[in-house]
């Protein structure tokens, strides 16, 4: 999956009070690219991975997908496009914590219908090395399980690009290793793109490409 | 659904308190559409075991006369026995019974008794081809201890001693309450010489009952009244005042409506993160809404099962009967469950409307960050 974004800018709020998140930014996520969004707490970084996985809107600028403008594309069918070619990992997991972990999972397989989804729910869960955890729910689970049941969800569709955002933020040492561990392999072992935001120059030193957002701009 | 039901686990006691609210609503519906159905067919019941196409009543009010009828009570004014000659030689007129009701004494025990001649044989099917003793309702049977052969005592201004010749099978209407006898009988305890409390008439063709009734009507010292008339009335009365129960149940489902759209709401706001990740994972703006409807909808129909029997719980402890002694026994039928359902999903669908439309037009982005 390919993401293009043209002098990209995100501003929040009105008049006196709007502050721009993001500034004119340019930068092209291609297939298979494991990208890591890099800077300090604030620069920017969350609000450029929002807008290349279409979950907000830029104020200024074009953001392209596959060829085609995101502008010109219904809500619905930005939403298909989340459904279907993008994954998310988030750094506070939000996981439903009245679900088991397998219901977690099968959320998203749940919303497109798709066929066998309980055993694709499982083979994702297992692929995560969490298939004896099933029935659990989040409360009964670490951290790291947490976030590794988001990122089965996160994969159950096979989609063409994860998108995660600080995904070990939350976690410690150990924890945090294995969640990378997993996400590397799903670059490595499924070909899948990969665009992280982190603030340890540790993890993105295993990514491909790497971009440095400092007050809203790409260095 | 299974998404529905963990979303609904979440919150269990808001969820048993939403709940509650339109069961109540629910419920009050059903025990008023089984009770004013029990009301509507127990007056049915009564005025079609009357067995006449036209009441001769004594000057009065028709309705209370009529209601003093069924209930076996002095009606306190009468019609001179006399007036049955040109009540019989009026065109049309089939057969005439004249009958006299009031409370006496059976047994010493206060009991409602009915006069009749022979030619009540023909309006009730008693299977006895002369009334020459006393036919008992099952109630008055089994209270009184009463069985065929019994000699029973009635007193009051007089009193009389009589076997009991038939008792009756249970009907579920007044017959049941009351003791029959040959209307000499019932005049000489009543001290009521040469008068009679109504007449029951049957007409040869039933076409012509309006011209007969007015013809009737002009007989002085009675009125004709057909029990239809009197029928209506008393649903009507019934029916006005469930009219205003019915108005103040639409109230409390208002009520359920509005109460349910505040939590939904608030439901709303307390889960923009859920609803955040669910657009992140391509939710689309109609799944977000479908899914909050089902949700309303399906907590909705729990209460309506819950109010269906819990209205079903509170018809068995009404009474039995109406102020006016009249059989007020809940009738049921599956079309209540159904109305009661529908409502209930009325409830749901409606007061889902706004919050699930709030839920569905938030960005996915706003929706995280709320966490």
């Amino acid at each position: 999956m390919r993401i293009e974004l043209h002098n990209v800018s995100k501003a929040y709020g009105r008049g006196q009070g709007r502050f721009w998140a993001l500034r004119n930014v340019s930068l092209t996520v291609g297939n298979g690219t494991h990208l890591a969004i890099v800077g300090p707490s604030g620069s920017g970084k969350s609000t450029l991975l929002h807008l290349l996985g279409c979950l907000d809107v830029p104020t200024e600028g074009e953001v392209v997908l596959d060829g085609v403008f995101r502008a010109s594309l219904s809500d619905r069918e930005v939403s298909l496009i989340r459904r279907t070619r993008m994954g998310f990992v988030f750094q506070q997991y939000y996981l439903n914590d009245s679900m088991t972990a397998l219901q977690n999972v099968l959320l998203p397989l749940e919303l497109a219908r798709v066929a066998d989804r309980r055993s694709k729910a499982i083979e994702a869960l297992r692929w995560v090395g969490l298939e004896h955890k099933l029935g659990a729910l989040p409360s009964q689970m670490s951290g790291g399980e947490q976030q590794r049941v988001a990122i089965a969800r996160a994969v159950a569709r096979r989609p063409a690009l994860v998108l995660a955002d600080e995904p070990t933020g939350n976690l410690d040492s150990e924890n945090g290793n294995k969640v990378l561990e997993v996400l590397h392999a799903l670059r490595d072992e499924r070909g899948t793109g990969l665009v992280l935001v982190t603030h340890d120059d540790r993890v993105a030193a295993r990514a491909t490409h790497v971009v440095r957002v400092r007050d809203g701009r790409l260095e | 659904m299974w998404i529905v039901f963990a979303n609904a686990k979440k919150r269990k006691a808001r969820l048993v308190m939403t709940v509650a609210g339109i069961a109540i609503g629910v419920a009050t519906l059903f025990a008023l559409l089984a009770s004013s159905a029990g009301i509507q067919r127990g007056l049915e019941r009564e005025i079609g075991g009357l067995g006449a196409h036209i009441l001769l009543l004594p000057v009065g009010c028709p309705y209370t006369l009529t209601l003093a009828l069924m209930q076996g009570t002095d009606t306190l004014t009468y019609i001179p026995q006399n007036r049955l000659t040109d009540v019989r030689a009026v065109s049309n007129v089939r057969l005439a019974a004249p009958v006299v009701v009031g409370r006496v004494r059976v047994n010493d025990e206060m009991t409602p008794l009915y006069g009749a001649t022979d030619e009540i044989l023909h309006l009730k099917r008693w299977g006895i081809p002369r009334l020459d003793g006393a036919v008992v309702g099952s109630d008055a049977a089994s209270r009184l201890g009463l069985s065929v052969g019994s000699r029973i005592t009635l007193s009051f201004y007089a009193q009389r001693e009589m076997d009991v010749i038939r008792v009756l099978p249970q009907t579920g209407g007044r017959d049941d309450t009351f003791v029959f006898v040959p209307l000499e009988i019932a005049q000489s305890v009543l001290a009521l010489a040469d008068e009679v409390s109504a007449v029951l008439v049957q007409t040869e063709n039933v076409d012509r009952v309006t011209q007969t009734r007015q013809t009737l009507g002009r007989l002085a010292h009675l009125q004709a009244v057909p029990p239809s008339e009197v029928f209506d009335m008393l649903v009507g009365l019934f029916g006005s005042m469930a009219s205003t129960l019915m108005l103040i149940t639409g109230v409390a489902i208002v009520v359920g409506v509005l109460t349910t759209m505040n939590t939904m709401t608030m439901a709303v706001y307390e889960r923009r993160t859920e609803i955040g990740l669910l657009r992140a994972v391509g939710a689309t703006r109609g799944d977000v809404f479908r899914l909050f409807v089902a949700e309303s909808l399906w907590v909705s129909l729990v209460a309506g099962v819950l109010g269906v029997g819990v209205g079903y719980a509170v018809t068995q402890l009404l009474p039995r009967t109406t102020g006016f002694g009249l059989s007020a026994a809940p009738h049921f039928s599956p079309s209540y469950i159904g109305i009661c359902l529908l409502v209930a999903a009325g409830v749901g669908s409606v007061a889902a409307v706004y919050p699930a439309w709030m839920a569905a037009r938030m960005e996915p982005i706003q929706a995280l960050r709320a966490l």
